[in-house]
């Protein structure tokens, strides 16, 4: 009787301190960074084909910002752009799936707010992307401002966040518009290519990859105003700091990088470089690199293989994409816009 | 005879006309500077050095000038937060420059003076040229404080978005007589280079 009451009291504290090891390895896991290394790639959550962002083409190669953003992060850990593993992922699973551990981290166009934070357990290291919701038009109505459109006739996609920013915005500033909405982005799509009304809005990035499909693309212009505020940034777990450390550094080295003018062209020449900054930068001096948990050349190797801040942009969704945005709120802040990164010091 | 004699003169001048025409065209550095040369109106410019109004961030106050030489962009600062955009072509490397200035003087369809500086460097340039549509700068002028700089036109709209000048800042003749009507003399300009490394 007493072995079997002391087997069951062992038994139960053995249950319970298993429970408890297992509540603390699912809430203060923090490992990611030892399980990448240790597998030697850097598991991606991106969005399954999205023009400029993520994208792949029929070998299956992808490309896009958010896929650069991933072997910036497989660079500086492996040197090896290569070293990123893509893993498509559906608006709705994305970030169960991030929980999941099914990825090390989201770069899927996600738009970072308080309760996707704190509901889900989640953490955005910073904006990679200002995105917002803008205006296309007719060239041929001759508007440069959306302070302008009063009376105009605009086609929504309905039941969206798009649609309350829209009626908030003109609320706000006193003006009137009629509102044409369709449950689909492609009825949107046609009935403004159709005429059914002379104003589109969208987020900004969407708008531009939409107009590539319109009868005449060149015949309409999309308004610099941005009307609501969708900064996507990558995401990681909570708790797992030397991981989120090792993101949020990864973006800001690619902006510190534009800003001191390093790409991926004279990369080493900036090795040479006797400027402070720079030799910080490509660790030429410090031991920056070291304090991340990596090595001293760990932004000179993402600036090598994928390039600064600008050259992503720009041969993603910049001038030399299809898509043509021009850089806008994304620009330097010393620049005209608001990329702004805290330095490295 | 004489007719014989004459006919070998022009052939013998001809393939001289021709030798120093090749010649003076392999001397030619770069493409930037041809002058007699009729703008070709045909030109599309890239979309990004369109003229457009974009987000543009700035303590300056509207009616600025920001010249950005690494973007290859004139920015007129409009205020609001948003500045009109012009494609611009700019000095090759080792004849780009930053600073502040302003505008101290304005003429439509210039005359063209190349500096002797530049004359040393091309030879092959005019000594002077008057005003018009294959004058290198173009429909307008505006020169910046009291440099030999000015942001200009051009009879070359192929160079837009290019390092191919000697320093100065050209648009096409479109967007620069649309920028003259709207800067005044005294305008300030600000001429910003990608950082040293």
């Amino acid at each position: 009787m007493r072995t079997f009451r002391g087997g069951l009291l062992v038994g139960l504290a053995v249950a319970v301190a298993v429970a408890a090891v297992a509540i603390t390895y699912e809430r203060y896991d923090t490992r990611t960074l030892k399980r990448t290394i240790r597998r030697g790639e850097v598991f991606c959550g991106v969005n399954a084909g999205l023009p400029g962002f993520s994208i792949p083409d029929d070998k299956g190669n992808w490309s896009g910002f958010d896929v650069d953003f991933c072997r910036a992060v497989a660079s500086a850990i492996f040197d090896d752009p290569k070293a990123a593993k893509f893993i498509p992922l559906d608006a709705s699973e994305r970030f169960k799936e991030l929980q999941n551990r099914k990825v090390d981290i989201l770069s899927r166009n996600s738009t970072w707010s308080m309760s996707r934070e704190t509901n889900y357990d989640l953490y955005f290291p910073a904006v990679a992307y200002y995105d917002g919701e803008g205006f296309m038009l007719p060239a041929a109505r001759k508007i440069d401002s959306a302070l302008d459109l009063n009376g105009s006739k605009i086609c929504v996609q309905a039941e969206t966040t798009t649609q309350l920013n829209l009626a908030d915005y003109f609320r706000a500033n006193n003006m009137k518009y009629q509102e044409m909405k369709f449950p689909k982005l492609e009825e949107v799509v046609k009935a403004y290519d159709s005429g059914q009304c002379d104003t589109f809005t969208a987020d900004a990035s969407q708008l531009y990859a939409l107009r590539l499909n319109l009868s005449k693309p060149n015949d309409h212009i999309i308004l610099p105003d941005i009307i609501s505020k969708e900064p996507l940034a990558p995401v990681v777990r909570q708790r797992d700091d030397d991981w989120m450390m090792i993101v949020k550094w990864t973006l800001y080295a690619m902006i510190n990088a534009e800003e001191l003018g390093i790409t991926s062209k004279n990369i080493d020449e900036a090795l040479k470089s006797k400027k402070p900054e720079v030799m910080r930068l490509v660790g030429t001096e410090g031991s920056y690199g070291e304090d991340l948990g990596l090595t001293k050349d760990w932004a000179a190797r993402i600036i090598r293989h994928v390039g600064n801040y600008g050259e992503v942009y720009e041969r993603n969704v910049g001038a030399e994409s299809k898509l043509k945005i021009p850089r806008g709120l994304n620009q330097l802040w010393s620049a005209g816009g608001i990329q702004y990164a805290p330095p490295i010091r | 005879m004489t007719k014989l004699r004459h006919l070998i003169w022009m052939v013998v001048a001809f393939a001289g006309l021709l030798l120093s025409a090749s010649q003076s065209y392999a001397q030619q550095p770069d493409v930037g500077d041809q002058p007699g040369l009729l703008p070709d109106d045909s030109v599309e410019l890239d979309p990004e050095y369109r003229k457009q109004m974009v987000y543009y961030r700035t303590s300056e106050a509207p009616g600025t000038i920001i010249i950005s030489t690494a973007e290859r962009h004139l920015y007129l600062v409009q205020g609001n937060g948003r500045a009109l955009r012009y494609g611009i072509g700019v000095g090759r490397d080792g004849f780009q420059w930053q600073g502040l200035v302003n505008i101290t003087r304005k003429a439509e369809w210039p005359d063209w003076t190349p500096p002797p500086e530049m004359i040393a460097r091309q030879p092959y340039l005019p000594r002077f040229m008057a005003g018009g549509p294959g004058n290198p700068l173009g429909a307008r002028a505006m020169y910046l404080g009291t440099t030999v700089y000015r942001i200009h036109g051009t009879n070359r709209p192929d160079t837009i978005g290019t390092k191919v000048s000697s320093g100065c800042f050209r648009l096409v003749n479109a967007d620069v007589a649309d920028l003259y009507d709207r800067v005044p003399v005294g305008t300030k300009v600000i001429i910003r280079q990608k950082p040293e490394l």
